[in-house]
């Protein structure tokens, strides 16, 4: 019966179209809002998740000062944190873990032609050799220039140089600056190798996610190797961000709670933060985004809602005798509500449809024109999502929000007494 | 054996805050298989009487009993009932719907039985075949002249093979061949089929066709004669 009543229904609309068009189109601005601003939501979702999934990839995490992600008790000033490196390294599952610290320390170049040597206070930036062969994903692909190199794991007293600082400083390759530390503590760095400038157009494409660790992002930094960052200024209680990557075979997830409870125990102030945590705060982000987004197209949706339901009464006015009719023919009251219920239904759900529709489009075009802008890091593309889920709960949705708003009308038509609606002219 | 029975029946209706009685204590019976006319002037309470006849109303006071069920104290869905399988109704106005072809027009009364559309289609293609309009099936009420709306709203009226016509003025919007024609045609559905059929006009020309003619003046039976005067 119900497919009966479908065709009832559909005759029904069709027999008014323009009146059924003029009403959807007040459903479908609305649905085409939310499908619209729902898949930009997704699609942003999707992007920077492949970005950080694609940085962090299944075996690794990052930890960072406890306040620095998704808050925490210290706030997020205190960035810096104190870590026992060799202790992480020794954590069960632990395959490698790398640090950057970092210290504002004295430095003096080599004298120029004419005596003058420069001194001052420069950044100094600690780094794990690891942290330049094994997380590559993170600092990007670094280059020094012909005639140097990076560091080497037996590297202690020696320092590579941003092109801006060196020229300044007024060492090459070979030379040696003087750095000092806490108290006493001073050593004779011997420059292994000068960054090469970035290039622009490389910049854009392989700047990835860590492109803060690039040596040669600020200019004026020295950097040193981890361990001779010990013998500057002591141990290390001034780690920017560590980076961990676990043994094959462990979970990520189990070896980053170890990591965080043995660090922490030691005194550290620490979280570790996997491709999960981070994921669950841009799923949590884009979901309040979509909320609001979402919350905002609905309103237009209860204009639409609104629309149907003034059609529906103007119908059921409309067509009181013809409800007489059905009535007198055998038709009950919940024939009759089905039948009026099913004709808003199918407003709303064309509205649906023909909203789905234009809001993908308006999603794919929107998507098109950020790509031709650089949005994301590292060149990236936006991703396009059409989720086969949101489509079926719109679609349902909308029937659901036709239907609604027809209830009404629907019930009138359905209660009306059959004698009165048969005199009706 | 009677079909039908009225017993002192009235109907008032509440027109603002007066009270109109338009039926006064009527009393009638119609038997199986006669064609029986009511008529009276206008606002004698033919309408009223056409519409608790038709287990359209009920009545204020008084038994209205078909098969000896009194509608009166029938529930709604038995009302419905009584209407969809019992009682086919044909309209002045003929009273069809627009959108719908002849034929989805006279399977209407079918659908609401849940019968399945085989059976409704084949049901529906032989009644307007049975009232002449076998290649009109396809053609909605706008493209069809007075007589073959009517003659599909018969046919509709016969779709689930009730034992009562219940003809409201049936012949008021056609001419005199045409109006004639549909008489016929009732006629032959008591003649040939033994449905019971209650004419309800003020045409006396209409009521030619009657076995007995029931007059009724201020909601009473004035007068009841056998034929059509």
């Amino acid at each position: 019966m119900f497919f009966e009543f479908l065709r009832l229904a559909g005759q029904s609309i069709l027999h008014r179209r323009l009146r059924s068009w003029l009403t959807v189109i007040g459903v479908f601005i609305g649905i085409a809002a939310v499908v619209g601003l729902i898949s930009l939501g997704l699609g942003f979702e999707k992007t920077v998740n492949d970005q950080v999934a694609g940085i962090f990839g299944v075996d690794t995490f990052i930890v960072a000062n406890e306040g620095s992600f998704g808050g925490g008790p210290h706030g997020g000033d205190a960035d810096e944190y104190a870590l026992d490196l060799a202790l992480l390294n020794s954590i069960e599952g632990v395959k490698v873990a790398a640090a950057l610290r970092e210290r504002t320390g004295y430095v003096q170049g080599q004298p120029d032609e004419s005596g003058d040597q420069l001194q001052g206070f420069l950044p100094v930036l600690g780094l794990s050799p690891e942290l330049l062969t094994e997380f590559e994903s993170f600092t990007g692909e670094l280059e020094v220039m012909p005639g140097g190199r990076l560091f080497e794991p037996d590297d202690v007293e020696v320092a590579i140089l941003d092109l801006e600082i060196s020229q300044r400083l007024g060492v090459e390759v070979g030379d040696t600056i003087l750095v000092a530390g806490d108290g006493s503590n001073e050593l004779n760095l011997t420059i292994v190798g000068i960054m090469a400038p970035p290039d622009e157009e490389e910049a854009d494409s392989e700047g990835g996610f860590g492109a803060a660790f690039s040596a040669g992002s600020e200019g004026d930094t020295i950097s040193v190797p981890y361990g001779t960052m010990d013998l500057l200024w002591g141990p290390a209680d001034d780690v920017l961000v560590t980076l961990v990557r676990t043994e094959p075979g462990y979970d990520v997830d189990e070896v980053a709670d170890r990591a965080e409870d043995e660090l922490n125990a030691q005194g550290s102030e620490i979280m570790a933060i996997t491709y999960g945590d981070i994921s669950e705060q841009i799923g949590q982000f884009t979901n309040i985004a979509n909320a609001i987004l979402a919350g905002i197209a609905g309103i237009s949706l209860v204009v639409g809602a609104v629309g149907v339901m003034n059609t529906m009464y103007t119908s059921v006015l409309e067509r009181t005798k013809e409800i007489g009719v059905m009535k007198a023919v055998g038709a009950k009251n919940g024939h009759v509500l089905s039948i009026f219920l099913i004709e808003s239904g199918l407003m709303g759900l064309v509205g649906g449809i023909v909203g789905t529709i234009v809001g993908l489009a308006f999603a794919i075009g929107a998507t098109a024109l950020i790509n031709t802008g650089d949005v994301f890091m590292g060149g990236v593309d936006m991703a396009i999502v059409i989720d086969f889920w949101l489509i079926v709960e719109t679609l349902v949705g909308s029937f659901a929000l036709g239907a609604f708003a027809g209830f009404l009308p629907a019930k009138r038509a359905s209660k009306l007494p059959v004698v009165d609606a048969l005199r009706y002219e | 054996m009677s079909l039908l029975q009225m017993r002192g029946i009235t109907k008032d209706y509440k027109l603002g805050k007066t009270t109109v009685r338009a039926l006064r204590g009527l009393d009638l019976e119609i038997r199986t298989g006669e064609v029986v006319a009511i008529m009276g002037p206008s606002g004698s309470g033919k309408s009223t009487l056409m519409h608790i006849l038709g287990a359209l109303d009920r009545p204020t006071e008084g038994q209205a009993l078909i098969d000896a069920s009194d509608i009166v104290e029938m529930k709604e869905r038995e009302l419905v009932a009584v209407r969809g399988r019992r009682i086919g109704f044909v309209f002045q106005t003929f009273n069809l719907i627009q959108t719908l072809t002849a034929q989805r027009n006279v399977e209407l009364p079918m659908i609401f039985q849940g019968h399945n559309a085989s059976e409704r289609h084949r049901r529906a293609s032989m009644l307007l075949d049975k009232v002449g309009l076998g290649d009109r099936v396809k053609h909605r009420p706008n493209e069809l002249s007075g007589g073959e709306r009517q003659r599909v709203a018969v046919a509709r009226a016969l779709a689930n093979d009730p034992e009562i016509i219940l003809a409201d003025e049936p012949t008021g919007n056609l001419d005199t061949e045409t109006g004639n024609a549909i008489l016929a045609l009732l006629k032959d559905l008591s003649v040939k089929d033994g449905k019971t059929v209650i004419l309800v006009t003020h045409d006396p020309e209409a009521a030619v066709i009657a076995d007995r003619t029931i007059r009724l003046r201020d909601g009473c039976v004035e007068s009841e004669s056998a034929g059509g005067e």
